[in-house]
Parts: structure tokens; sequence; C-alpha cells
């Protein structure tokens, strides 16, 4: 037998001279500015479910969550915000794929408990990515996803189907985020489960995450150190759970009736007539929200 | 006597190039039989359960009382020692023992398989304590009980690789060195003397292959047979590289 058959292997790319930096930062990116990032983003919708219960603002004829987006529709180089949350969820994503391709899953022979949280922790995080990606382009960018899958409203007004004589930046002012979001998951039952899903799978991601990066970084030491901070993350995965079934919650109970007239002007005129009756019962149509009223609004 | 057998399945490789195939072995039952003294009986009788004469089948082992850490395989799919594993135990879980060789590791022959690239390890992270020169160093700096209670648990570890084997981040293929090696790690740099090579081994285990690459399946705490403190010493390591970085960060030369 030779005395030496594994070379020591050195750094020997750039890669290599930065493995450490880049591994520590793909811990820190998944923490603060996804994790983070993604609590405030269901603390924020769970309060869609304050207009099941208390229904509309009777101060400003709006919901109570439409409060909640105005103020984030207000912050300062939001756009920047949301440039670097792509930027950290694509590094994130793509270096989790690199590392995922550089193991290989046993739980068939080693059926611990930690180590099918170590297989979960990356199914998840794929689930994870595939709905963001989802998430965001119906939503954000507007994709017809199979016919089902589809919100053709943007956060504040929508766009309209036939817009060959007014201009889409027309609607923009009326805001439409609780009848938006509860329009694409009323839309079909496929939608809500793959929330359901794609929620669940980002909120393990996190909260395991966050456990094992406690021992990754050396925070927690000790196994009694190890169990304390497990409970911590257990209580905030299911902290998040609730966040994610109240704000589900509000946008599967939400009444299309209860919008403002604004409102329903936008949702009968960029929807085609049979989700209008839909949503809004029979007889009601387009012309009963003359698109004059907004557009006259939106000139001053 | 009773002439009670049991059936063992090996999985056996000629030589390290070639393929690898399975045997079965029909073994005479003793009471408190091991693995070893199982596959000693094969090679006293070299016979497959269908009659056919086959060469002895090749493995390693040394102190036989699971302090050496040689006789490593992969028996009914879990890595231990053929030595400390009883045969009672597997037959009460399956009427066929099965014994492979490691998988992470290269075959030699049969169940012999080549550990280098943990020795090679530990070699990298300097798993010694500096005390050689050209005068006597005296005595050592005074522990705490609570410190020798945590090294002695980390001297335990005798290079088996079952942490290695059972480790999803640990394959044929990459360089990872897992958790034997940052044991080892923590145990030089807790040691008073060892210190003194404390940055040079985190120089290395922050490199390609070091404490970065794992991948928390804590697998290795759940199969060592020597029950070191394996995620104490990840999370210790872990913290001594996140100190080290940011002290190299601002002090570092190169």
């Amino acid at each position: 037998m030779s005395d030496s058959t594994v070379a020591l292997a050195e750094p020997n790319s750039a890669f290599g001279k930065y493995h450490f930096l880049l591994r520590r930062l793909h811990s820190l990116s998944g923490i603060i500015p996804i994790g983070l990032f993604v609590c405030v983003h269901l603390f924020t919708n769970a309060q869609m479910i304050l207009h099941t219960l208390f229904g509309v603002n009777p101060a400003t004829g709006e919901s109570y969550f439409q409060h909640e987006v105005n103020f984030i529709h207000a912050m300062p180089a939001l756009e920047l915000i949301e440039y670097a949350l792509w930027a950290s969820i694509a590094f994130h994503a793509v270096l989790g794929f690199v590392y995922i391709f550089n193991s290989k899953w046993n739980t068939t022979q080693y059926k611990y408990e930690a180590n099918y949280r170590y297989t979960m922790q990356r199914v998840t995080g794929i689930i994870a990515i595939i709905f963001i990606f989802f998430h965001i382009a119906t939503l954000r960018w507007r994709w017809d996803i199979g016919g089902f899958w589809y919100t053709p409203f943007w956060g504040h007004g929508g766009e309209l189907a036939d817009n060959s004589t007014i201009g889409m930046g027309d609607m923009k002012h009326v805001p439409m985020s609780l009848p938006y979001t509860a329009y694409a998951l009323q839309f079909h039952w496929v939608v809500l489960a793959f929330y359901v899903v794609g929620v669940l799978a980002a909120i393990f991601h996190w909260a395991n995450g966050l456990w094992t990066a406690a021992i990754t970084w050396g925070l927690t030491i000790t196994a009694a150190s190890q169990k304390r901070w497990g409970v911590v993350c257990w209580a905030l995965g299911i902290g998040l759970t609730f966040a994610m079934t109240a704000a589900l919650i509000g946008a599967m109970t939400y009444n299309f009736k209860d919008m403002t007239v604004d409102q329903k002007t936008v949702f009968t005129h960029v929807l085609p007539q049979d989700q209008v009756t839909r949503f809004l019962g029979e007889g009601v149509t387009k012309a009963d929200f003359p698109l004059e009223a907004i557009m006259e609004k939106a000139e001053h | 006597m009773s002439t009670k057998t049991f059936k063992v399945k090996v999985k056996r490789q000629d030589e390290a190039a070639s393929a690898s195939y399975w045997q079965t072995f029909d073994v005479d039952y003793t009471p408190n039989m091991n693995v070893i003294s199982t596959l000693q009986k094969i090679a006293a009788k070299p016979v497959t359960a269908d009659g056919k004469d086959v060469a002895p089948v090749v493995w390693d082992c040394g102190c036989l009382e699971e302090v050496c850490g040689a006789c490593t395989m992969v028996i009914n799919g879990r890595a231990c020692q053929a030595c400390s594993t009883l045969v009672d135990e597997l037959l009460e879980e399956n009427p066929v023992i099965q014994i492979e060789p490691m998988s992470k590791f290269p075959v030699v022959r049969d169940l012999w398989v080549d550990r280098s690239r943990m020795f090679n390890n530990l070699k990298r992270i300097k798993g010694w304590v500096p005390t050689d020169g050209t005068y006597d160093l005296g005595a050592g700096p005074q522990e705490t009980q609570e410190e020798q209670d945590l090294r002695y648990a980390y001297s335990r570890c005798m290079t088996c690789g079952c942490c290695l084997e059972a480790c999803p981040q640990f394959t044929k293929d990459n360089d990872f060195m897992g958790a034997q090696s940052f044991a080892q790690t923590d145990y030089f740099n807790s040691h008073a003397t060892g210190k003194l090579l404390a940055d040079e081994r985190l120089d290395v285990i922050m490199g390609p292959g070091g404490i970065s690459d794992c991948g928390n399946s804590q697998n290795c705490v759940q199969v060592c047979p020597k029950e070191l403190p394996l995620l104490t010493a990840i999370a210790s390591v872990g913290r001594q590289a996140t100190i080290y970085s940011i002290k190299r960060f601002f002090t570092g030369k190169k």
C-alpha cells in the first residue's frame, strides 16, 4: 500500500483562497438580508387577516393592511433594496446548488433526526427558490403560468387588457395590495397549495439554518447551548408559520365586494368578464365603473 | 454440540482497480462471536455457501479491543468496528450478516481499505504538540479538570473513519477533511503547549475541505464508536475560525 495516496491539497485557485469567506457569506446572506426580509414580509402579510377580522378601516375606506403596504412603498431607495435582495438570493442559491452537488445524501442508510434535517435543508432550499421565482414572476412581472396562475395587477393599480387608448400609468395610482394578493390565491387551489408548500419550505430552511449557523459560526458550543438555541429556532419557525396562516386566511376570505370604487374600476377593466362575475357577482360589468373617474384623479 | 450456522454475505474485491462482487458463507455459530471471529472462521474454511473453494477474505485489524481503529467495516449498512460488533446482536436484526468495506476510502483488497487520507489530514493540521527543542522546556502550564475532561474525550479518537463513512459531505471525489480532523484540531488547539501552532492549524482548517464545508448532518456524532463530542469540536473550531478570520482581516500580513 502506498503511504500517501492522497495529495496534500492546497488552495490553488481564487475560489480556494476565498473558500472560507464565500462559505461564511453564504451563511450570512441566508440569515440577514434574506431571512430577515422574509420575517418582515410574513409579519406584514399576516396583517391581511385584519381585514377578515375588522373589515375596512373607516378612516381611510381601505383595508388595514393597505397602511403597511403604503409604508413599504414609501421607503427610500426601495429599488436598491429590491436589487440587493435579488443579489443576495442569487448568491445564496447558486452557491447552495454548488454545495449540494458536492455532497451525497444518505438518509436511507443513516436514519437519524439530524440527518433528515440535513437532507430537508437542501430539499426545502430547492423548493423555496422555485417558489420565490414563481411568486415574483406572477406578482411582480405578471407572468401567466399555465393559465391558472396569473395576477394582472401591480401592487398599485393594474394595466388594461386593451390599453390602446389609455397609458398604463393611469391606473397605477389605485392601490391594489390586498385584492391582488387575494386574487392570485383565490384564483386556483393549486396556487394556494404551492404557497403553503413554498412558504413552509422557506420557514423550515431559515429556522433550521439559524440553528446550524450558530454551530458554524461557533456561537453554540456545548450540547446544552445547542439544545437551548434549538428551542428558540423552533419558536421562530412556529411563529412564522402562524404569520403565514394568518396571511393565507386573510387572502382566502377576502371579499372583493369590499374593494373601493377605484379598485373595482381597475378590477373590472383589467379582468375578463367571467372573473368579474365570479368575484363581484352576476350583473356587474366594467360599464358600472367608468374609467374617467380615476383618470381625473390621476391628473390631479 | 449443535451444528447451528448463520449466513454471512461479504462484499469482495480482488484488487484496488477491479470490480467488487458478493459471496455468501455459512459460518458455524458459537456463543459470543464478534465479526472478527466470524471472519477468522471463514479464513479457516474459505468455502462459499454453494460449495465453491475461494481465496480467504482479507481484512485489516490490530488491537481487537476497539482502540486501534483498523477494522472499521460497513456491517449491516452501518460503519462500525468488526472487533466490537457482536454476532448475536446482528442476528437479532437480520438472519444474514452483511459485511462491506468502507465506501469512502479506496479498497486495497476485500474488506481492507486505505485510510491514508485521514493520516494525511492529521499531518496537515499538525496534529501534535511542539515540544522538540535544544533545551528542556520544563513542565507545561496547569490545566483545569474541565479542560482535561474534554481533551481526554478528544484523545480517544482512533482514526477509524466511522465519522467520515457516515458523513454526507465526505465523498471520494472531494477534499473534505471531516469530523476526525476537526476534533483533533480542537484537541491540540486547546492544549496549553499545542496552542503554539493554533494559527497554522486554522490556516489549513479554513481552506478548501475545511471546517466551513461541514453541512451539519451530525451523523458523525451518532456513529462515533468512542463517543467523541464531535459537535462541540465542530462548533469550537468554527468559533476559533470566526475570531481568527476577523483578526486576520485587520492584522494579517498577507
